[in-house]
């Protein structure tokens, strides 16, 4: 009797206990379901971005660039063209009258972006350590390697890096570029102009013999002149990982460019049509040799988005 | 089946002054005072939430009432509402049972049984069984494992209800735990890698446990403080919780591009009241009303809102967290949500 009493008192304060916490539990559940998300949002990033609440997005291009970044009958077309155009839509900035392309020359990259003159520059901008003081990348988006383009008549000549110092062949590479920097480390004599289609165009006038840039960037002109021109496979050794230049004073929107580059790549990952994938199969993709996918962004932030809770698979 | 005891036949006979109510028609005016507020409560409400809608303003107030039909209102007020009416009806149901079953352990001299017992047990079954089903289809998941302790104590399904012998009980409960963290795992691996995400531990682990006991009946001397607590709790609850039902918007968010042919275009902000003939009226996100031709309209796009953003980064087999039931599944019916550009501009 005794017995069976203290096991019933034992139960109720087990109940009472159990209905304590369980109200407390509830109530915890009750404040954490009013509470703000603690990772930033697109949203709250977006509110920092020095583009925010801008009527219009202006990105910097090539303009003559084929493949890449062109101006053909007035309108803008290119790789760089079309992830400027997505990155551009999920910042919130879709369509003509919202987008703006300023052609920006090879050497103007990151004038025009201290400047001020753009918000974005994606131009085939090769990411390196000296130009991460000046400006802040988002990317990868793309990797290529530096190549030599000869025209048809040399292409049984210049070979190798050796050949390329033979002071009788003139080499010409676009200033500013990250080319530059490399065939100076080779000791390679370089007439320097201002973009790489100066360097086409003196090479079909006569003036220069070799021209070297990103591969992406001399397919382009191949494309452009599939007969006169052919590329040279040179063991340059350095990868070029082209970013989307961003002032260095807006990390925010950096961040916003690298997390809508990893939404593609994501995308690309789970085997869907990614926005990369689409721009490069319709720009690159026929004239490279070999096949390329999408490149891991890095430096990707957590940010919270309103898709997040849709269903993985 | 009986919620808990019935009614004890003639409750009021005791007290003088009172007007005498028989058990029948006790049960029809509860009954009638039931369905008034089914319709009641959630007609006053979306009235309410009209005006802080309208942004306070009287005439937009009359706009909306004008042009917001009372089936839209109504279900408009049931999506966003529904969870917050069956978390009362659950508190209530649950507590009730508890109390109930613990009332005749109230200090002699006491006569009257705590309010929620009272509400328990003049409820039908099937009353309390459909605010759970309610509860079960709305409420986020990470909440759904406190309807476990809470079903429990509703319908007093104590261990003893399992099995009469001891050593089968206990295996049961120990098969049925398994069983709940077999499902569970993956989610509290993930909320463990994550490192701060204590709270979804404990609602996770915690309230299963707490079933086994939650059933009372408790000890006397606590039924009267926490039937009082808990009535003020739950009230208190019910009105901190209306506030965000009363300030959710009754029209779905839209961008509306609005300009001529060739020419600048401006984005819009706002809820859509109407479309007729000549104007869209829209009221904007930033208040006021904007009454744009139809002609100018050049594009409108439906845009989410800010509260819908998530808290947790957690799944249960591939359901978010804080996603009901209902809205997980419906996720898998259309699973790709495009947030369009336009949304992301500012008001």
């Amino acid at each position: 009797m005794n017995s069976g009493s203290s096991q019933s008192r034992l139960r109720s304060i087990a109940s009472t206990l159990a209905v304590a916490l369980t109200l407390v539990l509830a109530a915890a559940a009750g404040c954490d379901s009013r509470e703000e998300p603690e990772l930033p949002s697109v949203q709250e990033k977006m509110r920092e971005t020095h583009i925010y609440g801008q009527s219009k997005l202006r990105i910097g291009v090539a303009t003559n660039e084929p493949l890449m970044g062109e101006l053909r009958n007035g309108q803008h077309v290119g790789f760089d063209v079309e992830i400027a155009r997505y990155v551009a839509a999920s910042l919130g900035y879709e369509g003509e009258q919202r987008l703006e392309f300023v052609s920006v020359a090879t050497e103007d990259r990151i004038p025009s972006l201290q400047g001020g003159t753009v918000d974005l520059v994606v131009s085939s901008f090769s990411m390196t350590e000296d130009r991460k003081q000046l400006v802040s990348f988002a990317g990868p988006y793309f990797v290529t390697t530096q190549e030599v383009m000869v025209p048809v008549r040399l292409k049984d000549k210049v070979r190798t890096i050796e050949d390329l110092r033979d002071p009788a062949y003139k080499v010409c590479t676009s200033g500013g570029s990250t080319t530059e920097a490399e065939l100076e480390k080779h000791q390679v004599k370089t007439f320097v102009v201002k973009d790489v289609g100066d360097c086409v165009d003196g090479i079909r006038k006569g003036r220069y013999d070799a021209v070297s840039s990103d591969e992406s960037i001399l397919a382009g002109f191949l494309a452009s002149f599939p007969k006169e021109f052919e590329i040279v496979d040179m063991p340059f050794g350095t990868s070029e990982l082209l970013g989307i230049g961003v002032p260095i004073g807006d990390p925010a929107l950096r961040d916003l460019v690298a997390f809508f580059l990893q939404k593609s790549y994501e995308q690309g990952r789970d085997g869907d049509a990614s926005p990369w994938q689409t721009a490069y199969n319709r720009t690159l993709g026929p004239w490279l040799k070999a096949e390329k996918r999408q490149p891991q962004p890095l430096e990707v932030p957590k940010l919270v988005d309103f898709d997040d809770k849709a269903p993985a698979k | 089946m009986p919620v808990a005891e019935p009614a004890e036949p003639v409750v009021a006979a005791v007290e003088p002054g009172r007007v005498r109510w028989d058990p029948a028609e006790r049960r029809a005016r509860a009954s009638q005072s039931f369905w008034t507020a089914v319709v009641g409560v959630p007609a006053i409400f979306s009235v309410l939430r009209l005006g802080v809608e309208a942004g306070g303003e009287l005439q937009t107030t009359l706009l909306l009432v004008a042009n917001v039909g009372p089936v839209n209102l109504l279900a408009g007020f049931l999506t966003t509402a529904a969870r917050l009416l069956s978390t009362g009806l659950v508190a209530v149901f649950a507590l009730g049972a508890v109390l109930a079953v613990s009332a005749d352990r109230l200090p002699p001299g006491t006569r009257r049984r705590p309010l929620f017992a009272r509400w328990a047990d003049i409820t039908p079954a099937w009353v309390v069984l459909a605010s759970f089903l309610l509860a079960l289809i709305t409420w986020p998941l990470l909440y759904l494992p406190l309807l476990l302790p809470a079903f429990v104590a509703a319908f007093q399904l104590r261990p003893a209800r399992l099995h009469e012998r001891v050593v089968p009980r206990l295996l049961l409960i120990v098969a049925l735990l398994a069983g709940y963290g077999w499902l569970m795992l993956p989610t509290m691996r993930d909320a463990m890698r994550q490192g701060d995400e204590w709270l979804v531990l404990a609602l996770i682990v915690v309230p299963p446990l707490l079933a086994l006991f939650v059933a009372g009946p408790l000890p006397g001397m606590v039924i009267r403080p926490l039937a009082s607590v808990t009535e003020v709790a739950v009230l208190a609850t019910l009105i901190w919780a209306a506030v965000p039902v009363i300030t959710t918007p009754v029209l779905p968010l839209t961008v509306t591009t609005v300009g001529p042919e060739s020419g600048p275009t401006e984005d819009v902000r706002g809820h859509v009241v109407t479309t007729d003939d000549v104007n869209m009226v829209i009221l904007q996100e930033r208040g006021g009303v904007r009454y744009v031709p139809v002609g100018l309209v050049r594009a409108q796009v439906l845009c989410p809102s800010e509260e819908e953003l998530p808290r947790h980064q957690l799944r249960i087999h591939d359901f978010h967290v804080e996603d009901s039931l209902l809205e997980g599944m419906g996720r898998r019916v259309r699973p790709v949500h495009r947030i369009d550009a336009a949304c992301r501009t500012p008001a």
